[in-house]
């Protein structure tokens, strides 16, 4: 008997074993939303959200905006990329817009966004974007939610340290990501890079009342890359700080060559200064350059596009007291200075510690000549002169920071995949909560301002995987929305967002909405191609150029049937919509058109280049659902051979009997 | 007879994986998975590979290790000891056959351990994320917290069966022992 | 011209004041709302003079030539799309004779507030039935609608 429970109790203990194996395999990772997150972000049908969400479109080069709380998609503003569904980039009044030193481009990379601010806050005025790819900034006029104004950066090979803006929207700067040789020699050896490749920070003018933007001054830098970027401000305001890596200067295989060193840079530059030495005539001026300056003009409501030749540059080794180095862990990626303008936190992208800096210290530091040597040419502060202290294990993989108006900040860990709480003075982790997955940028209301509105957080993802129903091997990026008022972070929504989301920023909405244009007024409306009235429309021919003057109104188009049009012709619809009324705008569209649709608001005249390729009758129609008898909407317009001698006519309502028409 | 079946249940080791190493991340929900063969490794090994280069660990690839050749003549090797003691068919055979197999299970999950270390310890100094201090050993046996990855390391299939074939094994000895006093 | 000005915008400011917000136009009558609020013109209630902001409208003869001229231009630019001059319909009736079918008020009312008129106005909404497209509204200020009127009575053959 004995033996027997010995050999039952082998038993057990052998199954327990293997059980415990079994039972140590953990289990995946739940994501936990707690109660109450729903009616957070429930806004009920008619209500508006309390923020607008202006999102950057990443490789879709728009910028997209969102309501928050809710999540809702409200308007994707067509920017750097052609979007045919409103026209943009085709139609004749929108096509300069695009251009560039180097032609028409129709597509680039849309990283960050910034709102106009007034004394440090937002004013909602402007959304300043930059595109990544062809290096350029834009304009959007929130009256309208266009895109009113594109500038290109010379001196630069890829805007990703921008569109931060200057406390009091001074300046819009525009680091260049990638170093190049600049200057008259720029066809050298890759490998000559610690010798040809020059960085540039560029300070683009914003013209108070009308936003208007110039390339004010450059500065020259030693050869890295430069990431990220923020102004101070409050006793900070007159300072910018640049995030910069690969000050290994490597040109190959950067992922290791440019993480080598233990620290990178935060380049601090003093604007104000800049500003002396440039009214001092300290400034180069550089010719060999091009860039495109387009601008929609008030007059005509259509781009214009010039092409610069001028940039004033400079030289930090020349002018002194411009430009310091300080040290900063690991590639720094984020760089941001919190609303009290005293603390600037770096985020080294593979440190496993926050450094945070003070500018006071940095201004002792400054003052005492506390450097630790120069980069090319230029000072760098010694890195515990500058700091103010450090923030110990706080995840893996910081990239950004936003701030609340209590003091604390919010850190973006990519690799760990979740966002931090810490409070700034004590520098202690106050807590972490996941995100779905692998967060890059964040959004708080009014974080980069001196006075962030707070409540909620935005997490804009850069892995979706299995958040939503799949659609195949490409999936909408993911955002995560965090109500931030409370002690905890507490997860409120999911919701996909298009292209990929960098930064964004959130505005009340109080702000915008009561300035947001309603219609155009057709008295105001100067375009040369305009219509106003029926009576106004008519079709001209100059040579093989023929424009159509024609308008629209519930539910027709004048002049809906023209002939006398020949294959040959270049052919111009300028479409001028009628209506004065909100939301009523008409579509135009023509068969076999190799560009794109019309969309006109009320009261605004639009072109579309039409070139016919084959004899025959082509129709033409609305395509925007306009009232009842949409559908009705539509008109045709004759193609004859080249060289016919049919004699232009166009009409509406006019019905001809058929013996008369056979011809 | 048990013993036979299980030296012949050894077979299975041919056609199942051995052991797997299971490892989550916040941003791999679904998990990844590296299954060890008698002679080859299946699963997510390029994706393993491909984020294990961040902090330096070296790809992991199949001729890399001399195990996976021998492997299959050690089994059958194993099985043969197996299928003789069941014809010798005495006690000390089958003595024999249970140390063998104790042995080779220790022996494997020393070589495991010795593999891991290596591999966890030896890394490319100029990894773009170096974090002082910080080894990515992978757990011999139970699960571990590297970095930002959960990792678990236990038996499969093979393994499963490897275990239990033992403990039979072990527990005919022990009801040989203890039970009858003489041979079969 | 100053005669005409005052009582219209007498109107329009006591219209403003209690102006209903526009989702509860619909459960609110209009003619109820005037009686209250509006001062002596609203009291009259006359349905021949339509709904809205326009109470009192005084003609002076001969007609105003500078309004005739501006309301001559806002046809053109807004109204000629959908209205024909003679008595044909096109999209909306034709305004041949238009001044002798209806009150100035009412005309002035259909233009200003044409959304309420298509809703309450019985008279507005048999010319809906007849054209089934409905009058956009098209931002008309008060002044240009007093344009346009003047412009629809030389129409008519006004001096």
């Amino acid at each position: 008997m004995i033996n027997r429970n010995k050999l039952f109790s082998l038993g057990i203990t052998a199954a327990a074993i293997s059980l415990t194996l079994i039972g140590c395999k953990p289990k995946g990772l739940e994501s936990v939303t707690t109660s109450g997150a729903a009616e957070k972000v429930y806004v009920a049908p008619g209500k508006h959200d309390e923020f607008y969400n202006f999102v950057s479109g990443g490789f879709n080069g728009q910028v997209s905006v969102y309501g928050i709380p809710s999540g809702r998609l409200l308007r994707i503003i067509p920017v750097f990329s052609v979007f045919p569904e409103s026209g943009y980039g085709y139609s004749e009044q929108s096509k300069a817009m695009l251009n560039t030193s180097h032609g028409f481009v129709p597509w680039d990379d849309q990283h960050h966004i910034a709102l106009s601010v007034t004394n440090g806050e937002h004013d909602g005025r402007w959304v300043f974007g930059n595109a990544n790819n062809t290096p350029r900034l834009a304009r959007i006029d929130l009256k309208t939610f266009r895109t009113t104004e594109i500038i290109e950066l010379p001196n630069s090979a890829g805007n990703h340290s921008s569109p931060f803006i200057t406390e009091n929207s001074e300046y819009v700067v525009a680091g260049t990501r990638f170093s190049v040789p600049i200057g008259d020699n720029r066809d050298v050896p890759i490998s000559s890079y610690k010798k040809n490749f020059k960085g540039t920070v560029s300070f683009v003018s914003v013209e108070p009342t009308s936003g208007k933007m110039k390339i004010a001054f450059q500065i020259e830098t030693p050869g890295v890359n430069f990431d990220l970027a923020r102004a101070g401000k409050g006793p900070s305001h007159g300072w910018f700080f640049f995030s910069c890596y690969n000050t290994e200067q490597a040109y190959t295989l950067l992922e290791v060559n440019a993480s080598q060193r233990d620290k990178d840079f935060i380049m601090a530059v003093n604007w104000k200064k800049a500003e002396e030495y440039v009214k001092a005539g300290k400034g180069k001026k550089v010719k060999n350059v091009k860039y495109a300056h387009n601008f929609i003009d008030e007059k005509t409501d259509a781009a214009t596009s010039e092409i610069l030749n001028e940039v004033l540059m400079l030289d930090p080794t020349e002018l002194k007291d411009m430009v310091y180095f300080i040290p900063c862990p690991k590639s720094p990626h984020g760089c941001d200075t919190d609303p009290s303008g005293e603390y600037i936190v770096g985020s080294g992208k593979l440190a496993a510690l926050i450094p945070v800096f003070s500018f006071t210290k940095i201004q002792n530091a400054i003052a005492n000549k506390e450097f630790e040597g120069d980069f090319g040419g230029i000072p760098v502060i010694k890195y515990e002169s500058a700091l103010y202290g450090e923030v110990k294990k706080p995840g893996l993989g910081p990239l950004h920071t936003e701030f609340d108006a209590n003091g604390n900040a919010y850190t973006s860990f990519f690799v760990s995949s979740e966002v931090v709480k810490w409070n700034v003075k004590s520098l202690q982790v106050l807590d972490r909560v996941p995100t779905y997955y692998s967060v890059g940028h964040l959004s708080v209301p009014g974080g980069p301002t001196k006075k962030p509105h707070g409540k909620y957080l935005i997490a804009y993802n850069k892995i979706t995987k299995d958040r939503y129903l799949p659609t195949g091997p490409e999936l909408a990026q993911s955002a995560q929305l965090y109500d931030i008022s409370g002690d905890k972070m507490q997860l409120l929504l999911d919701f996909p967002t298009v292209g990929e989301p960098h930064y964004a920023e959130a505005i009340p909405a109080t702000l915008v909405e009561p300035n947001s244009t309603k219609f155009y007024k057709l008295e105001e409306n100067k375009s040369p191609f305009v219509s106003l009235g029926e009576g106004k429309t008519k079709v001209e021919r100059k040579g093989n150029r023929v424009d159509v003057y024609m308008t629209a109104i519930r539910s027709h188009l004048t002049p809906d049937n023209i002939e006398g049009v020949r294959l040959g012709d270049d052919v111009y619809f300028h479409i001028t919509n009628l209506e004065q009324d909100w939301d009523i705008p008409h579509g135009f569209a023509v068969k076999g058109a190799a560009n794109a649709e019309l969309l006109i608001m009320p009261g605004e005249t639009q072109t579309l280049y039409w070139k016919p390729t084959e004899v025959g009758i082509y129709p033409f129609y609305c395509t925007d659902f306009c009232s009842a008898l949409h559908q009705e909407m539509q008109g045709y317009i004759r193609i004859s051979p080249a060289g016919s001698n049919l004699p232009l006519t166009f009409s509406t309502g006019k019905i001809v009997e058929e013996k008369e028409s056979g011809k | 007879m048990a013993v036979l079946i299980c030296a012949l249940s050894l077979l299975t080791a041919y056609f199942v994986p051995l052991w797997q190493i299971l490892m989550w991340a916040p941003q791999y929900p679904e998990g990844l998975a590296m299954k060890i063969w008698i002679n080859d490794l299946s699963g997510d090994v390029k994706i393993i590979s491909a984020l294990n280069h961040y902090i330096g660990m070296r790809a992991i690839d199949t001729s890399m290790f001399p195990e996976f050749k021998y492997l299959i003549y050690l089994v059958a090797i194993i099985i043969g000891v197996g299928v003789l003691a069941f014809l010798i068919n005495r006690r000390w055979s089958l003595l024999a056959f249970l140390a063998i197999l104790v042995m080779a299970g220790f022996g494997a999950l020393l070589d495991f351990y010795l593999w891991g270390y290596d591999y966890g310890h030896n890394l490319n100094p100029e990894a773009p994320i170096r974090v002082p201090g910080m080894s990515y050993q992978p757990p011999l046996l139970g699960s571990k917290q590297l970095l930002n990855f959960l990792a678990f390391s236990g038996p499969d299939i093979g393994g499963w069966i490897f275990i239990i074939a033992s403990w039979i094994i072990f527990f005919v000895a022990v009801f040989e022992i203890f039970f009858k006093k003489k041979l079969v | 011209m100053k005669k005409i000005l005052l009582p219209i915008a007498v109107a329009a400011i006591s219209l403003f004041s209690c102006a209903p917000d526009k989702s509860k136009v619909v459960e609110e009558l209009p003619t109820h709302q005037d009686a209250k609020e509006s001062g002596p013109e609203a009291n009259q209630a006359d349905v021949t003079k339509g709904i809205g902001a326009i109470k009192e409208v005084k003609l002076t003869h001969p007609l105003d030539q500078e309004r005739v001229t501006r309301g001559t231009a806002i046809y053109e630019m807004k109204c000629q799309a959908c209205h024909k001059l003679d008595d044909q319909r096109l999209v909306g009736p034709g305004w041949k004779d238009v001044t002798k079918r209806r009150q100035p008020e009412w005309i002035m009312n259909m233009i200003l507030n044409v959304d309420v008129m298509l809703d309450k106005d019985e008279e507005a909404q048999k010319l809906l039935e007849l054209c089934l497209t409905r009058m956009p509204n098209q931002n008309v200020s008060i002044g240009d609608a007093r344009d346009i009127l003047e412009f629809m009575r030389k129409n008519d053959g006004e001096k």
